[in-house]
């Protein structure tokens, strides 16, 4: 899966959890899941658990606790796949 | 991941300045509840000799769990679980607990309150290196056998309710990284408390009700951590409904 692919599928899964009205277009490696998109901080962690049902890998706490921009998501997902 | 000998000492020097001081400062506090607010805790004597036997009946580290309705409710805590003098002979039983930076650390008079009372503060939802920081402080405090006090909905209940829905996962994440913890589930509620507030109202009658669980997951990982917050969760939701069905409002 390409690093493209896993983008979109990341945007796919913040958006069901984003409070933002930023659109899907304006998304971007640099966005932050926090302060962009408004997404609670205790949501963080059914994100990682999306990120692990959809990609199929496994993510431990430590890891987790780097996912702050769309960007970590993906390359954390990219380095697992 | 454990913390650094600087932090492990200033930890202790902080419980015993709260040791210390804590003839001044405890007594005026509890003075200023009791006869100030004329705040009651409702069988405060079967609460103290239940928390005993509770604490007597399971070795290993307890973390403390309870639902969040006032800015005070972990000093309420602190005061209907042991009793003063017991705090000034071990001030060991006096329990940690980890206040919103925001709240409570904006003036020197609450800071100082702070410190002495033992605890760690966090910025919920702020810079995560430094949350974790503050979580790994109590990790170790709970390691070393002191009891600790959280509010696993991560912020004071808005609707009135144990947030069953929208609650922070950190209490799981600490449960399972401190070997054989217990939970000490506590439901604190005010009769006249309807929703959340800053204070309690002047007057308030207390409710306290404990009940000991041990949380465990077949899981691991971040599915762990869920599933021992849920757990914990869920069993304040069961003591809130038990509440209401027989003190109901």
């Amino acid at each position: 899966m390409t690093q493209d692919e896993v983008f979109g599928k990341v945007v796919e899964i913040l958006s069901k959890y984003s409070k933002s009205d930023l659109p899907a277009d304006k998304i971007n490696m640099e966005t932050s899941i926090l302060d962009d998109l408004k997404i609670n901080s205790a949501r963080l962690v059914d994100i990682v658990l999306d990120f692990e049902d959809v990609f199929d890998i496994e993510v431990d706490d430590d890891d987790a606790d780097s996912v702050i921009t769309v960007g970590d998501g993906v390359k954390l997902i990219v380095s697992k796949l | 991941m454990d913390i650094r000998f600087r932090e492990k000492l200033s930890l202790r020097i902080q419980h015993l300045a709260g040791w210390i001081t804590f003839p001044v400062w405890g007594s005026a506090l509890i003075g200023i509840m009791r006869f100030g607010a004329r705040y009651k805790v409702e069988q405060l004597h079967q609460i103290r000799k239940q928390y005993k036997q509770l604490k007597k009946s399971v070795e290993g580290p307890v973390l403390v769990c309870s639902n969040h309705l006032t800015k005070i409710d972990s000093a309420i805590i602190n005061w209907s679980l042991v009793s003063v003098w017991t705090y000034m002979r071990s001030f060991k039983f006096f329990s940690w607990n980890l206040p919103e930076r925001a709240n409570f650390y904006n003036n020197f008079f609450l800071r100082t309150l702070c410190y002495l009372g033992s605890c760690v503060p966090i910025d919920r939802g702020g810079n995560r290196e430094a949350v974790k920081k503050s979580l790994d402080k109590v990790t170790y405090l709970l390691r070393k056998g002191h009891p600790v006090t959280v509010f696993p909905e991560g912020g004071r209940s808005r609707t009135g309710r144990v947030d069953v829905e929208g609650f922070s996962y950190g209490v799981g994440r600490l449960v399972n990284k401190v070997k054989d913890c217990h939970v000490l589930c506590i439901y604190l509620r005010g009769h006249n408390q309807e929703t959340y507030s800053g204070m309690p109202k002047r007057g308030a009658r207390f409710h306290l009700e404990m009940t000991m669980i041990k949380p465990e997951s077949v899981h691991a990982g971040l599915r762990a951590t869920k599933d021992v917050a849920e757990q914990i969760v869920n069993q304040l939701a069961l003591m809130e409904q038990a509440y209401f069905a027989t003190c109901g409002q």
